[in-house]
């Protein structure tokens, strides 16, 4: 789970966070570097805005360098934070809701794959999108409305017409199948 | 919602997926707040939704925002460290106690010497003495009027940044500088800020200046950036008339100490 360093040395993502716990500079920029197309890509899914998506991932590295001392390893995955903090607060921002908690307590995230190098998240792109492609299109409907879109199954079932039991099955045999890059 | 004691792993990814109603996701949420085998269940599960983040199309941020990132934290840590606690007051104060400690010593190693001799050293100490204190109080008068300086640069900054009717406009770099970029956020009651990332060095004689471009008339200068480029970009704040509306900002290559009006070539435009 590491990759190299522009400094030539193999930087996983705990070393980076321990120098940016010193207030190195240098370990920011590559961490940044690491994450922010994944990131901003995400949030600008969500919100269409690229602007938007813009604040959300430059708020996100400035709440890293302020507060580098408090993520834990033990909690799960920094990579995975990121990516579930950067959904939270652009769900938030489309929806109006002022209520966001992407608190490390209550958000620990445990990635099953490394993602620690563009060769590695390229790799799970293409595994990912063939995923997705490959989906009946209600069970990729059902899972992007509830991820991208912030829906609940009950307004997804109401939007597509379906009963509510028939769209959990949908969004369960999608995960299922999502879940298949990781084997 | 539960299988015996525990939630289900499908459940908890329904949760991870934001796909539950609020109703169902604050129960499920009480329930894992309570419990170290359900919250682990749903680190894993929020890791499997996050497979998703992997379907959207991939798009790089642009390159200012890294500068303005860098230049945030820069202007933190620079203002944690200016106002950082004043442990030099202590030391001073031993300091005068020590040179207390050591005059009353000269005093009693003098004590036998005639009188005048005596008075006539006591007299020298207090004159010297009140020499040092003034000096010291110069300097730190010196250094409060240099606080109060930066103080007053870092609530002109955060007045620009956090007026709600602040506009940004993003410069692209020109000529030589086609590298380049930078950020202005402007204000017409409360002035600019620019970030600029990547601006070339400057010879010793030379000065970026920026301009504000009004709806209609001459250029209006808004300060000056000093000499040389940076890798991560600086940020400068800068003034111009209230309430001057702007079509457009650019920055130019000047001699030292500016020009009323740009004579150089451009190295940075964006219109607003």
């Amino acid at each position: 789970m590491s990759t190299q360093g522009a400094t030539g040395e193999a930087t996983t993502d705990w070393t980076l966070l321990a120098r940016i716990g010193q207030k190195d500079e240098e370990a920011l920029s590559a961490l940044y570097d690491r994450y922010s197309g994944l990131v901003f890509s995400e949030a600008k899914r969500i919100l269409r805005d690229a602007g938007a998506a813009e604040e959300i991932l430059q708020d996100l590295f400035y709440q890293i360098w302020r507060t580098s001392q408090r993520f834990d390893p033990a909690r799960g995955s920094l990579a995975g934070w990121l990516l579930v903090a950067a959904r939270n607060r652009a769900i938030s921002k489309l929806r109006r809701k002022n209520t966001v908690s992407d608190e490390l307590d209550e958000n620990g995230v445990t990635l099953g794959f490394d993602v620690e190098s563009h060769a590695a998240q390229n790799l799970l792109l293409d595994k990912v999108r063939e995923v997705i492609r490959n989906l009946p299109e209600n069970q990729r409907e059902a899972l992007e409305c509830a991820y991208f879109e912030g829906m609940s199954h009950t307004e997804i079932a109401e939007k597509t017409g379906q009963p509510l039991g028939t769209v959990k099955t949908r969004i369960r045999s999608a995960m299922e199948s999502l879940k298949k890059v990781l084997r | 919602m539960s299988n015996g004691e525990h939630i289900r792993l499908e459940e908890l990814e329904l949760f991870a997926l934001g796909a539950l109603p609020e109703a169902e996701a604050a129960a499920l949420q009480a329930h894992v707040s309570g419990c170290g085998e359900c919250t682990m269940k749903l680190a894993e599960a929020r890791g499997h939704a996050a497979l998703l983040a992997f379907a959207a199309k991939q798009d790089k941020p642009a390159g200012t925002i890294k500068a303005e990132l860098m230049a945030r934290i820069r202007a933190n840590r620079e203002a944690e460290e200016r106002y950082a606690w004043p442990v030099k007051t202590e030391e001073r104060g031993g300091g005068q106690a020590g040179r207390k400690a050591e005059a009353k010593r000269s005093w009693l190693t003098w004590v036998l010497v005639p009188a005048a001799v005596v008075l006539a050293l006591v007299s020298f100490l207090l004159s010297w003495q009140n020499r040092r204190i003034t000096a010291e109080l110069d300097r730190e008068h010196k250094e409060a009027e240099a606080l109060i300086h930066d103080r007053e640069e870092i609530e002109k900054l955060v007045g620009v940044l956090a007026a709600p009717d602040t506009v940004t406009v993003k410069l692209a770099g020109m000529g030589d500088a086609a590298n380049a970029n930078g950020v202005v956020k402007f204000n017409a009651k409360a002035g600019v800020v620019l970030y600029a990332a990547d601006l070339p060095k400057l010879p010793a004689d030379k000065s970026y200046q920026i301009w504000l471009i009004p709806e209609s008339g001459a250029p209006i200068s808004a300060g000056l950036l000093g000499p040389g480029g940076h890798a991560w970009g600086r940020m400068w704040t800068g003034e111009v008339p209230a309430n001057t509306q702007a079509k457009a900002f650019a920055v130019t290559i000047e001699p030292v100490g500016g020009m009323a009006q740009p004579t150089g070539p451009k190295v940075l435009l964006g219109a607003t």
